[in-house]
């Protein structure tokens, strides 16, 4: 029993260090001077420590930029999912109408179409419209995946909300979408906050329809600003670190109130890796 | 003849609610999929109308060898990152099951990787990985396990063990996650009984642990292979397909094909190429999912 916990500690121990270690490393850097990086000195923590990287992100890159497109983008492709996914998901859960047990399958299957399928046709899909390179673009392909996923995340949340209580508003009198408003959405508030913030998250990580569909370079969001970083300089690391950590913090803030959700929602199938 | 009209209403307010989801998700799915389906079939030259070429493209890719380096590559990438996110995140469900004290704010921690950008990891493993600064040589030169730098995405076979590093790290802690959450609805009575007829921890864990949980087991698994076999963004980000093609995959190859070198055809096809095996796995998960809700 004793050597079962020391092995069971041994094996967090070694999990926790190979989670922590490049996460160290994207903080160390952003610390760090040109000359620290270039020349391999104090590589573990930076001594003395500066603050030029963060510094440089908003006096000489467009970092501010790309967070104000990625900002746009990813609450406007969030609202939209939202607004679409709840009814949709409202519709499967709470309605009957023949077809629903079909329209149902759709919205999985869709789901689960990986975006690296996808981007080429959406692409030729966009240029056909004359639509590209607008993050309105982006604001009309990010709920490709947006929506399946409020609808199918939503439909658990709305299957746990006692119908009972809906009846007795239309026994009340109500309409059934005064019952939908009145009685079903605030009840599941937590789940559609919960759907937003995931929404968000996905958006503002999303890397590879903002990299085809945008080539303005003042339309670029976040990670393909990060990707594209380049500077003359040899140890443009640590700034490029520093804007590695900017762009994760809003994402990890978000986790922290999101945190039981995810777990609740992967087991569910709901949330995939 | 009231309870008749509002059935009507009902299905009629059904519609019009999924009528935003149907809309959307055949226009900006459901056509460019059938539409990619129609251009992998077609030949198009700048200048001149697409014209229809049947299996042309498909035949062009397999003949070519790039397209047989990628398919192979995308295996490869697939099954490397899957096996070692399996036994790591079992690893870590099996530390965690049961430990009651800092439980919840370890997961929290593991479920970071998960969370940040990928383009954020992937820049980060490059530059872990990087030849002379990087802290992967940099410590492995201190600890004196090599004398120079590691050429980790340099070589050809380090390199797509690179990539899939970073793929395992980014992961990994989803299917702890997923794991841990399956075992801690295993009734403790079955250990209990096991217990009593003298099984010990491994016995317990083939035949308690893992037959209870392998609906999640599977899920997991087949939802982290249609995204890994279809990954981008980290092969992308930290080697461009390279060194030569070594570590080229799907995405990154259409993307080559479209738009690179504007050959759409090609790139439909290409594209299309891992659909067949992508759509048993959307089958597999379906199923799945369709069982455990009954």
């Amino acid at each position: 029993m004793r050597g079962a916990t020391l092995a069971r500690w041994i094996v967090l121990a070694l999990i926790l260090a190979i989670v922590f270690v490049p996460m160290y490393w994207i903080v160390v850097t952003s610390f760090k001077t040109g000359r620290q990086i270039l020349l391999s000195q104090s590589v573990y923590v930076p001594r003395p420590f500066t603050l030029d990287n963060y510094v440089y992100l908003f006096e000489e890159s467009r970092f501010a930029l790309w967070i104000r497109n990625s900002a746009i983008t990813a609450s406007a492709s969030t609202l939209l999912s939202l607004l679409i996914g709840t009814a949709g998901a409202y519709s499967l859960t709470r309605l009957s109408f023949p077809g629903r047990r079909t329209f149902g399958g759709i919205v999985l299957v869709t789901y689960l179409v990986p975006p690296g399928l996808m981007f080429i046709p959406l692409y030729r899909t966009f240029i056909g419209l004359g639509y590209t390179n607008s993050l309105g673009t982006l604001i009309l392909a990010y709920p490709t995946f947006l929506v399946p996923f409020v609808t199918w995340l939503l439909m658990g949340f709305f299957r746990s909300i006692p119908r009972e209580l809906e009846e007795a508003a239309l026994v009340d009198g109500a309409t059934r979408v005064q019952a939908m408003v009145r009685v079903v959405l605030p009840l599941a508030a937590p789940g559609l906050l919960a759907a937003g913030l995931f929404c968000f998250t996905l958006s503002w990580n999303e890397f590879l329809y903002a990299l085809i569909f945008i080539a303005d370079d003042s339309l670029k969001t976040l990670p393909v600003g990060l990707s594209e970083f380049v500077v003359s300089d040899f140890a443009f690391w640590g700034q490029l670190m520093a804007a590695a950590a900017l762009a994760s913090l809003p994402v990890i803030v978000v986790y922290i109130y999101l945190h039981k959700y995810m777990v609740q929602g992967l087991t569910a199938g709901a949330v995939k890796g | 003849m009231n309870a008749l009209t509002d059935r009507h209403r009902e299905r009629l307010l059904g519609y019009a609610l999924i009528a935003p989801v149907a809309i959307f998700l055949g226009g900006l799915v459901a056509y460019p999929f059938l539409s990619a389906i129609y251009l992998s079939l077609t030949e198009k030259t700048v200048g001149y109308p697409a014209h229809f070429v049947g299996l042309k493209n498909y035949g062009a890719l397999l003949e070519s060898g790039r397209f047989r380096i990628v398919a192979w590559n995308s295996a490869a990438f697939t099954v490397g990152s899957i096996v070692v996110k399996l036994v790591i995140g079992m690893a870590m469900a099996l530390a965690l099951h049961n430990v009651v004290r800092g439980n919840q704010f370890i997961r929290g921690i593991l479920l970071l990787p998960w969370v940040i950008p990928t383009v954020v990891i992937a820049l980060t493993w490059k530059w872990l990985m990087d030849l002379f600064r990087g802290l992967i040589n940099v410590a492995l030169i201190d600890v004196g396990a090599v004398k120079g730098g590691v050429h980790w995405l340099g070589d050809p076979t380090l390199a797509m063990v690179s990539v899939i590093m970073a793929n395992v790290w980014r992961g990994f802690p989803f299917f702890g996650v997923s794991f841990l959450a399956a075992m801690q609805t295993v009734p403790q009575d079955l250990y209990d009984a096991a217990a009593v007829d003298g099984a010990g921890g491994w016995h317990k864990f083939w035949r308690i642990t893992l037959p209870s949980i392998k609906g999640v087991v599977a899920v997991v698994t087949l939802l982290s292979t249609i995204v890994t076999l279809n990954d981008f963004n980290i092969v992308y980000i930290m080697t461009r397909g390279g060194p030569g093609a070594a570590t080229h995959i799907f995405a990154t190859y259409s993307y080559e094909l479209g738009i690179m070198s504007q050959r759409w055809g090609l790139a439909m096809a290409a594209s299309m190429a891992s659909l067949p095996l992508v759509a048993l796995l959307i089958v597999g998960v379906v199923r799945y999912l369709h069982r455990e809700e009954e």
